[in-house]
């Protein structure tokens, strides 16, 4: 996400939800399919800003607990790239219940570089960054 | 990557969905003038499944679309199109030589990518979907030309932003998919592409044997709706409530979850060999469309408010997907033994 602030597209600037323009289909009362280009509709948007503020509660709280050492980092950088354990193990090429061990920081201290780096690749991070988070 | 730019004279035309989009600009650079429409029904783009064991960003899993690459393959199977897809890629290298291949001979090619590390995506829309599709139609150096038609404009991707995004991992992992089309016959018999694509969208909707898949699916997904707030509580319910919504409206759907766009076929077609049950079956698609949009928006009000008695609201909710699904089984029936 660190291009998204360089951009100078008026999309990035823009902080609200659906800013961009699409594509959409119409029907009319006289049987017509109409084709506009626009930005989405306020109404549109508010399922989206509900699963974001729903997302960014979860990354939050999931950064409280690694901070207070309740958890591993690779916890909080699961939930900021918005997946699930199933995902993560399918996207880091780890399996399920070795995953779950390493969320615990006990475990987490044990990893070999090899396998941080699986992780660190799967969170397109480096791995003094999955070490220590901010 | 030291090779010399290339540069296809490619026309990008944005469309409502990424498949569909890409292949009508396909078509259309080798000269058969496909609309948008018309690509996504005759590649049977319509479909509805449910999976609520199946959770896609921590909420059930709803599909309106078909699995990827059928579109393109279908259109191209029926309309006798010769086309190539090659499914897999063992490793990343050959990917990409075979992507500089065929650009080098001025075809362009269509990949399939992941959402998630696209660049040029709006950040609040990027997911792990790995079923979205652009088109390849330009190199310098180390930039690649992009024609994604969800956005207005083409875009650049570099080398390793398209790496990436061609071996996302996860669910449907796209592993290096490409495909392109190799010659045009002259003639395109679109009578009977149109009648085996109807053919085969009046069966996925309504006469697959498994109860998730097409209209069944949907009633399934209507009872559950009713019983999302007793069983999950009022913020789940939202939520989920919200995933249908998203699905639906936000992510590259044309509106109403390709409803519109399936419509637009019937209408096109049938005003092309003048049938009226293609016509009369168009009439209640744009109904039905316009009543998925009547929904999106009392789901949307649901989502913001959370009403003081949300039960009575997720039966209402619950109601109009039955009548919806009503609506859409007319539909298929009209057009089930289609004469043209």
């Amino acid at each position: 996400m660190e291009n998204s602030e360089e951009n100078t597209d008026p999309v990035y600037k823009n902080k609200n939800y659906g800013q961009y323009r699409e594509l959409f289909y119409s029907y009319d009362e006289n049987g017509n399919f109409q084709k506009s280009v626009g930005f989405h509709g306020t109404t549109t948007r508010v399922p989206l800003e509900q699963a974001w503020d729903l997302f960014n509660e979860r990354i939050e709280e999931a950064r409280q607990k690694v901070l207070a050492g309740k958890a591993s980092p690779i916890v909080y950088y699961m939930e900021k790239i918005l997946a699930d354990p199933m995902g993560l193990s399918m996207m880091a090429g780890v399996s399920l219940w070795k995953l779950k061990l390493h969320c615990r920081p006990a475990f987490f201290k044990r990893l070999s570089e090899k396998t941080l780096a699986k992780y660190a690749e799967a969170f397109n991070i480096t791995i003094d960054q999955l070490k220590n988070i901010e | 990557m030291n090779s010399k730019p290339v540069m296809i004279n490619y026309t990008h035309r944005q469309a409502g969905h990424c498949e569909s989009g890409a292949t009508s600009n396909l078509f259309n650079f080798y000269g058969v003038k496909m609309s948008e429409p018309m690509a996504f029904g005759i590649g049977t783009g319509i479909y509805f499944s449910y999976l609520p064991f199946i959770k896609l960003m921590f909420a059930p899993m709803m599909s309106f679309r078909n699995l990827p690459n059928t579109v393109f393959r279908r259109s191209t199977k029926y309309l006798g199109v010769d086309s190539t897809v090659i499914r897999k890629f063992s490793n990343v290298k050959d990917s990409m030589d075979a992507l500089d291949r065929n650009l080098e001979k001025g075809i362009p090619t269509g990949v399939q990518v992941g959402v998630f590390n696209l660049t040029f995506f709006p950040p609040e829309y990027r997911q792990h979907y790995n079923m979205h599709n652009m088109v390849v139609f330009g190199k310098e150096g180390n930039l690649y030309h992009v024609s994604d038609t969800v956005m207005e404009h083409p875009q650049t991707l570099t080398y390793e932003d398209l790496v990436r995004v061609r071996w996302a991992k996860g669910a449907f992992a796209p592993k290096g998919k490409m495909y392109w089309i190799n010659s045009m016959p002259g003639e395109l018999d679109i009578r009977k592409a149109v009648k085996l694509g109807v053919d085969k969208s009046v069966y996925e909707m309504t006469k697959v044997p498994f109860w998730l898949i097409g209209i069944k699916g949907m009633r399934v997904m209507a009872k559950d709706i009713r019983k999302w707030p007793k069983k999950h509580g009022n913020q789940k319910a939202a939520f989920y409530l919200g995933q249908i919504l998203r699905m639906a409206e936000d992510y590259g759907t044309g509106g109403a979850g390709f409803r519109y766009i399936y419509g637009a076929f019937l209408k096109e077609s049938g005003e092309m060999f003048n049938n009226s049950q293609l016509l009369e079956a168009s009439d209640i698609m744009g109904r039905t469309a316009n009543k998925w949009r009547e929904f999106t928006y009392l789901g949307a009000r649901n989502c913001k408010n959370r009403s003081s008695q949300p039960a009575e609201d997720y039966n209402t909710l619950g109601d109009m997907m039955m009548e919806i699904a009503g609506m859409e089984e007319q539909v298929f029936k009209t057009i089930e033994k289609l004469k043209i």
